[in-house]
């Protein structure tokens, strides 16, 4: 399916200030009248898979998709001024910045300002996406502002433009898509929610993480692009048949790939232990340093989970923490 | 994969396979043409790594499936095509690969060793040495044959998920191979059964003798694209007993198929017997219509010695893969290398079964 707008962010770059595009409602509540806007996000807990895919032209695409996490999120306030400069709280989220400066226009909105104000529990290069729920919040409460809600093909494209790669949390937790995170548009619709899974998450370098937007792409061989097929036809099928053990063999899959590029410690005793534990797989953040054992929904993975947890200690990976995916409750588009 | 597709052209319109139950816990993977998978992958990696310039020629030794696979991608890609064969290339076929534009040696003397497949190796080199910056896709040793499968492994991982045994002929070692190196990423524990025939040298038989009524499978060379390390067990099963199980597939299910798709079948149906519990996969290469004044033809069964009323009986466990002469017979090859496995002669492998 095409996205409602197409930004290059090399364009983008040269002219920060696209065109309103006329699929954009913009039903502000007055001629001029605004609100202070809110915009909220949660962020995902890596991938379940991410590599490289055939779009539907035959071309060959980067492209993920995320595990939605509700553990971390990102909430920010966007207190427009009709003059004067556009400030953001912290200072260095310049990224947020940017993408509030893209809104504003994209809303028709050129030359106004206002404080942005972020409060995130994100770890930042963890490869949770806390660059992108800045963004994604910030894009949310300027549009709130305005009384606009943008439709997630159109925001994906404002994202991409302001940080260069992007990941595909505006498309919410219901909606599972194969995203290509460097062009912000959705190669596959998945049609359905990922299936519901309990992770426990940890992170493998300790409290530490990597400058995910700074990697350089990964190298992929010819064989490891085509084996990323059939990992894409096991995902289908996990989305279509709700089969969480599936999901489970497409992110060990990935990872499996993952490792030979981007190597994380202690993999084959982590493969292991999920193995011992009745784990149904292994995802990690691609570009990141979190990494999760993916459990059945429901109590009978408990003793599993307990079993994983004892031996992650054992590995000397000093924390862990659990969350579920799927009809959890997910903050809406602020309307 | 989708029937609202409208492909770019034939070859992409069926290349993948019809995927039909044969069983409650076996797969069909029909292929009208299997080899126009790495036919096309073949040529469009060596395009794109500049290996084939466009309209350059292609040249390749084949007496079977291949060549019309080739010959089909080459004229939709405006590349001229030579194919190099033997005598037991059949006159229709070579007509219609000459319709596609190719042209048609034929060698009519084998090699001292190596039968005809040496022999025509031979004529390959010079056409290619008399035709600079000429491409030779080389089925046997291109690693891009094994990897042409994908397609193949996305379909049957969409469709069926983990399935549990994959079973299929060995010629070039491009499809069963290439298939289970792709789903053991995501179904690390599946089996992999091979199907080779007597007198063929994939899994340590000798080609010595008479030469082999059932082709399609098996090979008087070893090609490096068989990686003998992929498989759990190799069955060896006779030119009749393919051709009984060729018929049957028709007869049963309505799929018209060449005997090779019989040989693949007769193991797998006796797999799926003994595994109820277990999902699997069977892959048939190619359609009937090479084989109606043959396989297809009673009279022509009959003058072989095949009774198409006469069962064949079940298969024959051998201790290792020497020259015997059972008409079906099967061997615990336990996932080893060549040299493993033939480096211990008489080796048993009970062990593999506990």
């Amino acid at each position: 399916m095409q996205p409602a707008l197409l930004l290059d962010t090399r364009d983008a770059a040269a002219n920060p200030a696209p065109e309103a595009p006329r699929a954009a409602p913009c039903a502000a509540p007055g001629a001029d009248g605004f609100r202070v806007g809110r915009g909220e996000i949660h962020a995902h807990h890596g991938e379940i898979v991410q590599g490289m895919f055939y779009s539907s032209d035959g071309t060959v695409e980067h492209g993920l998709v995320t595990l939605p996490c509700t553990l971390f999120r990102t909430g920010v306030r966007f207190r427009p001024l009709r003059s004067g400069p556009l400030t953001v709280e912290p200072g260095d989220r310049s990224r947020a910045k940017a993408a509030a400066r893209l809104t504003l226009a994209a809303l028709g909105r050129t030359g106004w300002g206002g404080a942005i104000r972020i409060e995130s529990n994100v770890p930042v290069q963890w490869g949770c996406g806390s660059s992108t729920t800045d963004v994604l919040a910030t894009i949310r409460a300027v549009a709130d502002a305005f009384g606009a809600v943008l439709e997630p093909e159109w925001v994906a494209g404002l994202a991409v433009a302001a940080e260069t790669a992007s990941d595909s949390l505006m498309f919410g937790p219901g909606r599972a898509v194969l995203f290509a995170q460097r062009r912000g548009r959705v190669l596959l619709d998945l049609g359905g929610p990922l299936p519901a899974v309990r992770v426990l998450g940890f992170n493998t370098e300790g409290e530490c993480g990597v400058a995910t937007l700074t990697l350089p792409p990964v190298p992929y061989t010819a064989w490891e692009i085509e084996a990323y097929r059939p990992i894409l036809g096991l995902l289908r099928r996990a989305v279509e048949r709700q089969d969480a053990a599936l999901l489970g063999r497409v992110a060990t899959a990935s990872t499996l790939i993952m490792q030979r590029h981007r190597p994380k410690r202690h993999m084959s005793e982590l493969l292991r232990l999920a193995r011992e534990a009745g784990a149904l797989g292994v995802q990690v953040a691609h570009s990141g340093t979190v990494a999760g054992f993916l459990f059945a929904p429901g109590a009978g993975a408990d003793a599993g989970i307990e079993r994983a947890r004892d031996g992650l200690g054992r590995l000397g990976v000093p924390a862990s923490w659990e969350f579920s995916t799927g009809p959890a409750p997910h903050p809406e588009d602020p309307s | 994969m989708s029937g609202r597709v409208i492909h770019a052209n034939y070859v992409d319109a069926i290349a993948l396979p019809r995927v039909v139950w044969l069983r409650p816990n076996l797969i069909g993977l029909a292929f009208p043409l299997m080899k126009l998978l790495p036919a096309r992958f073949i040529v469009r990696r060596a395009l794109e790594e500049g290996e084939l310039r466009p309209g350059g020629l292609i040249a390749e030794t084949t007496s079977g499936t291949f060549g019309l696979a080739l010959a089909m991608v080459a004229r939709l890609g405006g590349h001229p095509l030579t194919l190099v064969s033997d005598p037991a290339i059949d006159a229709p076929l070579k007509r219609r690969l000459e319709d596609l534009g190719a042209t048609v040696h034929i060698v009519r003397e084998p090699g001292p060793t190596g039968g005809f497949q040496q022999a025509r190796l031979a004529i390959l080199e010079r056409v290619l040495a008399e035709n600079p910056g000429s491409f030779c896709p080389r089925q046997y040793g291109n690693p891009h044959n094994p990897g042409s499968y994908a397609p193949c492994a996305e379909q049957l991982a969409h469709a069926a998920g983990a399935i549990d045994c994959l079973i299929g002929t060995v010629g070039s070692g491009g499809s069963v191979c290439g298939i289970s190196s792709y789903l053991r990423l995501i179904f690390p524990e599946l089996e992999v059964i091979g199907v080779d025939t007597h007198r063929s040298v994939l899994f340590g038989q000798s080609d010595a003798g008479s030469g082999r009524l059932l082709r399609g499978l098996g090979n008087s060379l070893m090609p490096p694209n068989v990686d003998h390390a992929a498989f759990d067990l190799v069955h060896w099963v006779g030119a009749a007993e393919a051709f009984l199980a060729t018929r049957r597939l028709h007869r049963d299910h309505a799929l018209f198929m060449g005997p090779t798709s019989g040989a693949a079948y007769l193991v797998a149906d006796g797999w799926a017997r003994e595994n109820p519990d277990r999902l699997g996969a069977v892959i048939f290469p190619d359609e009937g219509y090479r084989y109606q004044d043959t396989v297809y033809d009673d009279a022509w069964l009959e003058a072989k010695g095949v009774r198409l009323d006469v069962l064949p009986r079940g298969p024959v466990e051998w201790e290792h893969p020497h020259d015997g002469d059972d008409p079906w017979a099967f061997f615990r090859w336990g996932r080893r290398s060549y040299a493993e496995v033939m480096d211990r002669p008489g080796a048993s492998l009970k062990l593999v079964q506990a």
